[in-house]
């Protein structure tokens, strides 16, 4: 009896989510990785061509480009958003004005849209009126100004507002999940005269280890499909300097009109995404399982 | 519990199918005729407050007024906005009744797909319409001999716009060769002014403004038009090199200021607005720009020139490049009343009086109407009749494949950085042979 | 000696504490930055965003924010959004809830097929299910409805959600709920009083995750609604700006009546996230 009703229960209750996403989601991705056979420019006739546009993908020395910037872009977040987000929230998770003043400036460029944030950096970075250029200068390191949105700077220029502007999503994740940290823990912790860096590696950071593997897939997901604050600073140039594997797919299909390829782009970067996901969780269920 | 149950998932399923069930009337096409009126939905790229704008809107409403059995539903979108969105219901065939269209290229694949109707019987009724356009107009409509569509602007896209007060006080006079550009842009730059302010993060900036005529200067619009067929002419011809080679020299010359890669358009017309730059490259729409927004003592010493002639080249030197500019697509799907409406609507806007709208608003037109002097700005005057001894060439993104534009487009922000001007001449060249064989 | 030590040593510690602090402040202001340039931006003209733009206004035009609240519809627009997506999120949080309570606490077959087939929602890039989705909602009459934006908005806040909060549920011990189970409450009662409460954190969290991809979405906005009526706040922000008319006194302006909504949910939420499982344990 108690066995029927709960299986009825897991039934009735995904299927709402389970319907809704794979009506909203899912299909349009199978659907869509469907035109990535076909040439098409997204009007009149298309052409099957079987595998040829990933064949196409995989010569095209702009694929590679991108994908080796949105590896970049991978690996800065990873080691840049979420340590620091992971610091941050553990400083700020006691109250008081100052950590609440804290929590609240370190999320607001989530709030912002990315337009405002682009043009924000677009200053920063202007090589004539720019600011950053302008401290240099002010400091004495001439030598050190630059074209900072050039071919030669640019992808590495992206990483600081990326990085900047995401850190407020992980400082959530991670307040919530050291707020879930029961008292005792700490008291216990305490008592055994844990301090510090030591209460930190052997308490802290154990218990919330599941977030953080949480936040690094979101991480990880999240900035493969970077889009947005690439588009607007500087479009993927000059020259594809900046190419993402978004911006690469999203140009393809809207600015060169060729559907199909852009289709299979988005293909691949699901796979992409995939493989890289299921690296990441091995690599960290091989530390879990050497450090127990 | 089993109650919870029941309306949880009743909620969500009654929910999808309420929702299928009343989902207004589908799509954009069906509104019919509501009644005794007409329905028209009408997508356009008229949002901001420019003079252009405020002008074609208020021809829409005055349409409107005029006919009260015609009801407009009109919807404004940023261009790039437009653009994408016109992609998506393509695919899905589902056009609005009227949209802004852009000729060549956009006008080509629509009428591939059947989704646009000719409008070679209304203008044929119209032969004081039809035959007052200037030489060419309709071109970039007519695919096959059937007329698609009338452009309702005029987009010429390289002017040399410079500042007379920057060069009085260097001693220079306006280029008429390359040689001489090349000089003025030492002068300029000896003088710590920027000699030509550029914006190309966009990267068709270049390749509209700058190389197209530069191209055509060398190659000769002939050349150009073979190539981009395919027919007799390839972009590794040394004429096509040339011209890259000639880009890249005024590049080097240090003709454009550090960073113009990395700037966009508005930020380069805003270097020049603050005086630090003697000239910048922009198309007839940084007019509008210019009148409105420059300071004072900027506008009153701004005047627009061609870009100078190139010894030797196969070009008209009296010529910029050029496209017409966007016209109305009318969808293959409507007929009956609705048709004529729109063809009505066509009218209207891109009619004799649509054109002296759009001319009066410091637009320029392809069509011929004079310009009353004494309304419009005195700088507006000048490039209407520095027009009038200038020819048309073509500009590169409307001749090319968009995939061959897209590759060449970066190729130019390459080379401008160094790049080697036979290898992009051999990438172009790929890029439009792939294209042509597609089609 | 001894004692000399430790106070000096305290002295250092307490001269860490500073410089840390100091440097978080510094930290926090510069994320901050932004919004205060946005907010004395929407005060500029044009020209003299352009000529000084990280200077204070010369004059100070507050006609800015009537302006944009009066043209382009921005009024309305802020309503379409304003339904939209609370409209999305009310979804979301429910089903996801509940998707997350099963995923978490029961065994069942094909339990890893499904979380799987709910993490691939998370890498894909929008721009290619614009075309499908646009096919799709025209053959089940949805375009130019809100629910055209509330199913996709759900849809793709639907495996973030399941994921953090399945994740969540996981390090939650199972005390309460066995304890319910035993007086008898049912699984649809335990859900509702328990689970719900005890999930707030992650909820809140959900909730400024979701609130903030559909508030700012252009996309599928742009593509899925063709009406004037329903047109959403980016949308209606974007017609501002057009290429070389751009007011960008009136742009940011806009920008900043629209930010607004966003700051106040995370005020709200951001407190739930703070008090944490301690309250939900309290009423449980």
């Amino acid at each position: 009896m108690k066995a029927l009703s709960s299986r009825k229960f897991i039934l009735m209750g995904l299927l709402p989510a389970t319907l809704i996403y794979a009506l909203f989601v899912f299909v349009p991705v199978i659907w869509s990785s469907y035109y990535g056979f076909f040439d098409w420019s997204g009007i009149g006739e298309a052409h099957y061509i079987g595998f040829d546009n990933y064949v196409e993908i995989f010569r095209d020395p702009i694929f590679w480009t991108a994908l080796n910037n949105n590896i970049i872009f991978v690996l800065a977040s990873v080691f840049g958003q979420i340590p620091i987000a992971l610091i941050v929230a553990i400083l700020v998770q006691k109250d008081g004005r100052l950590t609440r003043f804290l929590r609240t400036a370190v999320f607001m460029p989530m709030v912002l849209s990315t337009v405002v944030i682009g043009m924000i950096w677009q200053y920063i970075y202007h090589p004539q009126i720019g600011i950053l250029n302008f401290l240099l200068q002010a400091l004495g390191l001439e030598s050190w100004q630059r074209v900072w949105l050039s071919e030669d700077y640019g992808i590495f220029s992206l990483i600081p507002p990326l990085i900047w502007s995401f850190v407020g999503l992980y400082l959530i994740i991670f307040i919530a999940a050291l707020q879930n940290i029961p008292g005792e823990i700490h008291d216990a912790a305490n008592l055994d005269g844990a301090t510090g860096a030591r209460k930190l590696w052997s308490v802290t950071l154990p218990m919330i280890k599941g977030t953080i593997i949480v936040a690094v897939v979101l991480c990880i997901s999240g900035s493969l499909k970077s889009f947005d604050l690439v588009y607007i600073m500087t479009r993927g140039g000059p020259a594809h300097a900046t190419e993402l594997l978004a911006t690469y797919m999203y140009n393809s299909t809207f600015s060169s009109y060729r559907y199909g390829f852009g289709s299979a782009i988005s293909t691949t970067i699901v796979l992409i995404s995939l493989v890289l996901i299921g690296i990441s969780q091995w690599i960290m269920s091989l530390k879990s399982k050497s450090k127990t | 519990m089993r109650r919870w149950t029941k309306t949880a998932a009743g909620l969500l399923l009654s929910s999808m199918v309420v929702v299928s069930a009343c989902g207004g009337n589908g799509g954009n096409n069906e509104g019919g005729t509501a009644g005794d009126k007409v329905k028209l939905t009408v997508w356009h790229n008229w949002t901001g407050q420019d003079g252009k704008a405020i002008a074609m809107r208020g021809l829409l409403e005055q349409f409107e007024a005029d006919h009260p059995n015609i009801e407009l539903e009109t919807e404004g979108l940023p261009t790039d906005g437009l653009k994408t969105r016109l992609r998506t219901v393509a695919a899905a065939n589902e056009m609005p009744d009227l949209f802004v269209m852009w000729p060549d290229v956009m006008t080509k694949e629509f009428v591939g797909g059947d989704l646009i109707q000719p409008i070679n019987d209304y203008l044929d009724s119209k032969p004081e319409w039809r035959d007052n356009f200037i030489e060419n107009a309709l071109d970039g409509y007519t695919v096959d001999d059937n007329i698609y569509s009338v452009p309702m602007n005029l987009a010429p896209t390289s002017f040399i716009y410079y500042n007379q007060a920057i060069f009085d006080e260097h001693n220079v006079s306006v280029p008429q060769t390359w040689d001489e550009l090349l000089a003025a842009v030492e002068t300029f730059k000896e003088g710590g002014v920027i000699p030509i302010a550029l914006g190309n993060k966009a990267n068709w900036f270049v390749q509209s403004t700058i190389f197209s005529t530069i191209g055509d200067r060398i190659t000769g619009s002939d050349w150009f038009l073979k190539a981009a067929s395919q027919d007799g002419a390839s972009f590794t011809d040394p004429q096509f090199v040339e011209a890259l080679e000639k880009l890249q020299e005024l590049g080097e010359a240090g003709a454009f200021q550090q960073g113009f890669n990395s700037i966009d358009e508005n930020q380069m017309v805003q270097l020049y607005f603050q005086g630090k730059a003697a000239m910048f490259i922009s198309g007839g729409w940084a007019m509008a720009n210019v009148v409105s927004n420059a300071p004072e003592d900027i506008l009153s010493q701004t005047h627009v020139a061609l870009l100078p002639a190139i010894e030797g080249g196969a070009g008209d030197p009296a010529s910029t490049a050029g496209v017409v500019g966007t016209g109305m697509g009318i969808s293959s799907k409507l007929e009956g009343a609705r048709k004529d409406a729109a063809m009505e609507l066509l009218y209207a806007l891109a009619g004799p009086e649509g054109q002296q709208a759009t001319l009066d608003s410091a637009t320029l037109v392809s069509y011929n109407i004079p310009l009353d002097e004494s309304k419009a700005s005195p700088l507006f005057v000048e490039l209407y009749n520095l027009m009038q001894d200038t020819k048309i060439s073509p500009v590169y993104d409307s001749k090319l494949s968009s995939a061959a534009v897209e590759v060449t487009n970066n190729s130019l922000q390459e080379l401008l950085n160094g790049g080697d001007p036979q290898t992009i001449a051999q990438r172009i060249q790929d890029a439009q042979a792939a294209a042509v064989k597609r089609q | 000696m001894n004692s000399a030590a430790n106070s000096s040593a305290r002295r250092a510690t307490k001269t860490k504490q500073a410089v840390l602090w100091t440097l978080l402040t510094v930290y926090g202001l510069l994320t901050l930055y932004p919004l205060f340039w946005l907010f004395l931006s929407s005060f500029k003209s044009t020209q003299d965003f352009f000529n000084r733009p990280f200077g204070l206004p010369e004059a100070w035009k507050f006609e800015n924010f009537s302006n944009a609240w009066e043209s382009s519809n921005i009024g309305q627009a802020f309503g379409n959004s304003l339904i939209t997506t609370l409209g999305a999120l009310a979804i979301t949080l429910f089903i996801s809830l509940l998707a997350a309570f099963i995923l978490a606490r029961f065994r069942f077959r094909f339990k890893g097929a499904i979380l799987a087939f709910f993490v691939v929602g998370m890498l894909v890039p929008i721009h290619s299910t614009l075309v499908p989705l646009f096919i799709m909602m025209k053959e089940i009459s949805m375009l130019n409805t809100y629910w055209a934006l509330i199913f996709p908005y759900t849809a793709f806040a639907l495996p973030t959600a399941i994921f953090v909060l399945t994740a969540y549920l996981a390090t939650i011990p199972k005390d309460l709920e066995e304890a319910a189970f035993m007086d008898g409450s049912g699984l649809w009662g335990i859900f509702f009083r328990i689970m719900i409460p005890i999930s707030l954190p992650a909820l809140s969290t959900v909730v400024i995750l979701s609130f903030l991809h559909s508030w700012n979405d252009f996309s599928f906005a742009l593509v899925l609604i063709t009406s004037t009526g329903l047109k959403t706040l980016p949308l209606a922000i974007a017609n501002f700006a057009d290429g070389y008319q751009t007011d960008y006194g009136l742009t940011l302006a806009a920008m900043t009546i629209a930010v607004i909504p966003t700051i106040v949910m995370y005020m709200i939420f951001q407190e739930q996230v703070m008090k944490g499982m301690t309250a939900g344990a309290v009423k449980g």
